[in-house]
């Protein structure tokens, strides 16, 4: 059903610190620094911030803790415990505090030393630890990272498609072409196949080193309000059209469990996106796939139908998803080049080829001024941006979408 | 040096909804839950049937075979694992229904010899004196 609320509410300001590894800060003061620049991007005052969100897995700071830095009072404030596919969920929920009047303006960040304090997966419990609950059933097994619970739908997949590791490896090298046009990205090496393949096995047969994304210290932030306040606003706004999400597989938890394994929660997410949107495939222009893993995006175009199943890496192959053809794929470089984010970098960067003011290495680009070569060290805008499509993963049972247009 | 962290892996603490699944490991056999209402098989252990919700369970005990539903060869040992890597993670589909993660033994776990759908039986592992862990092999 087509959403009541599409085109009502706008993305109005789009903030990150600088990605590092080792940013000698904390989370809070990444927070800050993140929200300041979405802010003055948005041509807000900290003061007109009345409404928070914010996703943590245990690390992060509280949004109430910010408000103090911030001079802000707040009307309305979560802080949630979730990863990936969490940007796209809490800009639905704060969709959902404006419209219930709670709130008016909504700023949600995600702050992380993913590389220098919380590392995912890396830093592990200690050696013979009682373990209980769920993990009991995985943990003795030695399962301990998210690359390593995500490979079991992946290597089934493989097996089922013929899909090999050259193909993975056209993924990072895609990503890996538009960071090299990425001022901010990490990782603005372009690599070859070659590189990713003779890169050491992290786990086989679904990932070597530079299939999996970068650990990064790093704060985002995107604040959201209505349509209607987003007119009196600096940017040219970039409307919500639709949102779905956080969506999961039957019995979510052992997704190992349930149906075929290789089946993603964007399979359930996909056909509600695209209702609640009134568009298909055809009408995205710009795409920002999840890509923890190079295997992640490959089994996300399948669930959500921009190709069939089992033929995702003909469609990555195919180069569709390179800038300068039809359907570009992260353009910042993504997860496994511009930074590990959990999912936020990859909605502000689809924003900002809405705005049509992508931050290359144009010399005009702060004028919507671009080149159009893609060549390394030149211009990410895609001409012509009129909606793009974020695809969110948490893991293979949960997923989020959002569908953004100018 | 304990035994405990002599081995160094993680141990499996059970709690009331898996106590029984453990107990019976312990005893070399493999035991699994069925709803009574409405006949569903599952794995891992609850209070609740995930299908129907129904809290009428009866545990019985499954056949020990299975196939090879999916694995992963993990490079990046968890703590205790350092001395096996490379080793394999994998997922039985049980004969009964269910599918349930396990190691895989008896064979050197390489992407040659973890053929997908093979044949595989349940073994039991006595890793502690009090602490027995189920895997799987080759059938």
């Amino acid at each position: 059903m087509e959403s009541a609320l599409k085109d009502k509410y706008s993305i109005v300001g789009i903030g990150e610190t600088d990605y590092t590894r080792g940013s000698g800060r904390s989370t809070r003061a990444l927070a800050i620094e993140a929200i300041r620049n979405a802010v003055t991007d948005a041509g807000l005052k900290m003061q007109d911030i009345d409404g928070m969100l914010s996703y943590h897995g245990g690390d992060s700071v509280n949004s109430s803790t910010l408000a103090y830095d911030m001079g802000a009072q707040l009307n309305f404030y979560m802080d949630c415990s979730g990863g990936g596919s969490s940007t796209e969920a809490l800009i639905g929920l704060a969709i959902g505090a404006i419209e219930a009047g709670m709130c008016e303006t909504v700023a949600i960040f995600r702050s992380m030393n993913g590389y220098s304090q919380v590392r995912i997966g890396g830093t592990g419990s200690r050696a013979s630890t009682p373990v209980s609950g769920p993990g009991l059933m995985t943990r003795p097994y030695g399962l301990a990272s998210a690359v390593q619970s995500f490979a079991f739908s992946f290597t089934r997949h493989m097996m089922e498609y013929g899909v090999t590791s050259e193909d993975l490896a056209r993924v990072k090298v895609a990503h890996s072409n538009h960071a090299s046009n990425n001022p901010k990205a990490l990782m603005k090496q372009r690599v070859t196949v070659d590189d990713v393949v003779n890169s050491r096995w992290i786990v086989r047969p679904c990932a070597h080193l530079l299939d999996c994304c970068l650990e990064t210290d790093n704060a985002t932030c995107i604040i959201v309000t209505s349509a209607e306040r987003a007119k009196d606003l600096k940017q040219q706004p970039v409307y919500i059209r639709a949102v779905q999400g956080r969506g999961t597989k039957p019995g979510g938890d052992f997704h190992y469990q349930h149906g075929p394994i290789s089946r993603v929660a964007g399979h359930y997410v996909g056909p509600r996106i695209f209702d609640l949107a009134d568009l298909s495939h055809d009408d995205i222009d710009v795409t920002g796939c999840y890509d923890a893993f190079t295997y992640t995006v490959v089994l996300q175009f399948e669930a959500y139908g921009f190709c069939k199943e089992g033929e995702g890496k003909d469609y990555i192959k195919s180069g569709i998803v390179n800038l300068g053809d039809k359907r570009p794929n992260n353009t910042s470089g993504g997860h496994l080049c511009e930074a590990y984010t959990h999912g936020m970098n990859m909605v502000i960067e689809n924003t900002r080829q809405l705005r049509g003011i992508v931050d290359d290495y144009c010399p005009d680009w702060q004028n919507g001024n671009h080149t159009y070569d893609y060549s390394e060290g030149g211009c990410r805008q895609v001409r012509n941006v009129n909606t793009t499509m974020n695809m969110g993963w948490a893991s293979p049972a949960t997923g989020s979408a959002l569908i953004l247009r100018r | 040096m304990t035994q405990e962290q002599e081995y160094g892996k993680m141990i499996p603490e059970p709690v009331p909804e898996t106590a029984y699944f453990w107990e019976k490991v312990r005893e070399h056999e493999l035991w699994i839950q069925k709803c009574t209402d409405c006949d569903h098989v599952f794995h891992y252990p609850r209070f609740h049937c995930p299908k129907c919700t129904s809290s009428n369970l009866d545990w019985f005990q499954a056949s020990g075979k299975g196939t090879l539903y999916t694995y992963m060869i993990n490079h990046r040992p968890a703590p205790g694992f350092q001395d096996e890597a490379p080793y394999a993670i994998a997922v039985v589909q049980l004969e009964e229904g269910p599918r349930m993660m396990t190691n895989i033994v008896g064979i050197e776990n390489t992407p040659e010899n973890l053929v997908l759908d093979m044949a595989l039986e349940v073994t039991f592992d006595d890793v502690l004196p009090d602490v027995t862990i189920p895997k799987w092999k080759p059938a």
